[in-house]
């Protein structure tokens, strides 16, 4: 079942002599518990392309579906849709690093999310030590973001964009600011949650060793996106 | 969730320091409250006790506290002889700073009839009223005396035989009952180098007039010395059903004075001596108000500054902005109540150290408290501001 359907987009930043082309009609179609990598190098368009699909961004053109609904298109659209509820409701959300708010403990961090959709209570807490416990940090559901390592932050983090049991996640280089166990650590996890959630995963990376397990690769070049030729090696 | 609670425990220090500071600053506006309603209470206290049906006074003036009167002290006969009136007693009224028990102390001077005259104390807590039509005083305890004192005023002594609480001078001083003619005493008295300097120009003066021999300008000296039967006030007591508006426009048509009833004396203190304190002091509690806004403003604006990243953060994983805006306003209020409640629990435990009265009122109190809340959601705009226009996208940025 498709998730996300994204045709023909383009954003534009700038106008003029400062105009930057960041990202030139993007297709792509993302299915539920599909694991998506999309790799790039640094400027390619990668963060540019994740904002615009949680329209934190307005596309300069192209069309955008999400979850069977039209969430944009440039022309003859009238829609409005509120996509800050989409995403509390429908998308998580995880980044490099300072992804956790600072003032909350693991456990609030997590119950944020629910109480923003209006569970609370007795069903908030037993979600949100599930939620730790699979991630493996329920022994530090108590600590304020700054006294975890950075790998568990991140596993908070990864915790926090479940609790709404996303339809999506994205994230954006959710490694890049680990070491390679750790970070190993935390793209098993997401692997996990596309095979057991059903979830559609887009990862973000440019690092070409943790997209084992895959289900597509995508290069981004120069805001182009090229549909990888999985290596045999990935697909085994 | 309690975001704003949560936010505010990571940074204790600089909430606590905030509540202390603006604490501060609330309790002197509930002081300025106390003093305003202890200054109305003090100015219209004589009034209100001795509250006659009429207060005589001299012609065109608001008299006898708001403003000077004199009139001469055969006058109340005048008075006592209009038709519909009871009773009419002479009154004089003065403020004096003399020393009492080695101390220089402010305080004013009732002179009154007290052979059943008004103006006189009426409840005595201690002691007895005056009975003798010389040297005796009741006195209020705030002048530092006790029954049987004898306090020294001018040439005489005079011994404290009751106190009373009843009443406080208008200015919030001691007050002191005596005798009228005590009273004038006190009042006129000079010292004796003085009256031969006066009897010396006076007879120069005479006798340069050329139709005088000497020895008449001698026997015009006496009844030219200058009149001390100077009252300043009658008060006047009405026989039943008399008609007092009547006798007031009498009073003034035909004695050439002027008659407030006690109302008018009242609004007279409240327009004249205490408005423009009102004024003053509403204008303290305003700019007091204010600046507590412009802190708590500030403090609010550091406070989201520093979390603008958690901010973005909460949009991008789709918080609306009621969420975010009852964060900042929560954080603000937090600040204003707690200071207003830290002010209130310190004026409530200082007010009596106060030099003046401070009459606290819990109507006042609420008052202050609306203003307060409502600065508070003031001083939350200028954070709400960032809050609101920060973008969900810095939340991936660096
Ligand atoms: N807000 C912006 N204004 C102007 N240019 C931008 C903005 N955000 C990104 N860009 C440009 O768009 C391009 C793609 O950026 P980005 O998506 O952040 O790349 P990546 O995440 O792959 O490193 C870069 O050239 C960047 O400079
Ligand atoms: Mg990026």
């Amino acid at each position: 079942m498709e998730i996300l359907r994204i045709e023909g987009l383009t954003k534009v930043f700038g106008s003029g002599r400062l105009e930057v082309r960041a990202l030139q009609d993007i297709n792509l179609s993302v299915s539920k518990g599909e694991l998506v990598a999309l790799l790039g190098p640094s400027g390619s368009g990668k963060t540019t392309l994740l904002l615009c699909i949680s329209l934190i961004l307005e596309p300069t053109a192209g069309k955008v579906v999400f979850d069977g609904q039209t969430i944009f298109q440039k022309d003859g659209w009238e829609g409005g849709a509120d996509m800050r509820r989409l995403r509390r409701e429908k998308v998580g959300f995880i980044f490099q690093s300072h992804n956790l708010i600072p003032f909350l403990t693991a456990r609030q961090n997590v119950l944020l999310p629910l109480s923003l959709i209006g569970i609370k209570g007795k069903e908030a807490e037993t979600r949100v030590k599930e939620l730790l416990e699979y991630m493996e940090i329920a022994d530090r559901a108590d600590y304020l973001p700054a006294l975890l390592s950075g790998g568990e932050q991140q596993r908070v983090s990864i915790a926090r964009a479940l609790a709404n049991n996303a339809r999506l996640i994205l994230a954006d280089e959710p490694t890049a600011a680990l070491d390679t166990g750790r970070g190993t650590k935390v793209m098993d996890m997401l692997k996990r949650i596309a095979r057991e959630n059903q979830s559609a995963v887009i990862v973000v990376t440019h690092d070409e060793r943790m997209i084992e397990g895959f289900d597509h690769v995508y290069h981004l070049k120069d805001g182009c996106l090229e549909r990888n030729v999985m290596p045999e090696s990935v697909n085994e | 969730m309690h975001l704003a609670f949560y936010d505010l425990k990571q940074h204790r220090g600089r909430f606590i320091a905030t509540v202390f500071g603006v604490g501060l600053l609330f309790t002197i506006v509930q002081a300025m409250n106390g003093l305003y309603r202890g200054n109305i209470y003090e100015g219209l206290a004589l009034i209100n006790a001795t509250n006659p049906d009429l207060w005589v006074v001299e012609r065109y003036r608001g008299g006898p506290f708001n403003e000077q009167s004199t009139v001469s002290g055969f006058y109340h006969y005048s008075v006592k002889a209009i038709p519909g009136v009871e009773k009419a007693s002479p009154f004089i009224y003065y403020t004096v700073e003399r020393p009492v028990a080695d101390k220089s102390r402010h305080f004013s001077i009732i002179g009154y009839d007290v052979f059943g005259g008004l103006g006189g104390p009426q409840k005595i807590f201690a002691g007895r009223n005056i009975e003798h039509a010389h040297y005796e005083m009741v006195a209020h305890p705030k002048l530092g005396v006790h029954v049987g004192d004898r306090v020294p005023l001018g040439l005489h002594a005079y011994t404290v035989v009751g106190l009373t609480k009843e009443a406080i001078s208008s200015d919030g001083e001691a007050l002191v009952y005596l005798s009228l003619p005590d009273a004038q005493e006190v009042l006129y008295q000079r010292d004796n180098e003085e009256i031969r300097n006066q009897r010396e120009r006076l007879l120069r003066t005479l006798s340069s007039q050329s139709y005088l021999s000497p020895n008449q300008a001698d026997k015009l000296l006496a009844p030219l010395q200058s009149d001390t039967h100077i009252i300043n006030a009658i008060l006047v007591r009405l026989k039943p059903g008399a008609d007092r508006a009547e006798i007031a426009r009498l009073i003034d048509k035909w004695l050439y004075l002027s008659a407030y009833s006690t109302e008018d004396e009242l609004q007279l203190m409240l327009k004249g001596r205490l408005a423009s304190m009102a004024k003053q002091l509403l204008l303290f509690r305003t700019l007091l108000l204010i600046i507590s806004v412009v802190i708590v403003s500030l403090v609010v604006y550091t406070f989201t500054m520093e979390k603008i990243r958690s901010i973005a953060v909460m949009k991008l994983i789709g918080a609306p902005d009621r969420v975010i805006i009852r964060m900042v306003m929560e954080q603000s209020l937090l600040l204003t109540i707690g200071a207003f409640l830290f002010g209130l629990m310190l004026i409530q435990n200082t007010y009596q150290l106060f030099p003046r009265t401070i009459l606290l009122v819990s109507g006042d109190t609420l008052f202050t408290f609306i203003i307060a809340f409502a600065g508070g959601i003031l001083a939350s705009i200028l954070g709400l501001w960032h809050a609101l226009k920060t973008q969900p996208a810095m939340a991936l940025g660096g």
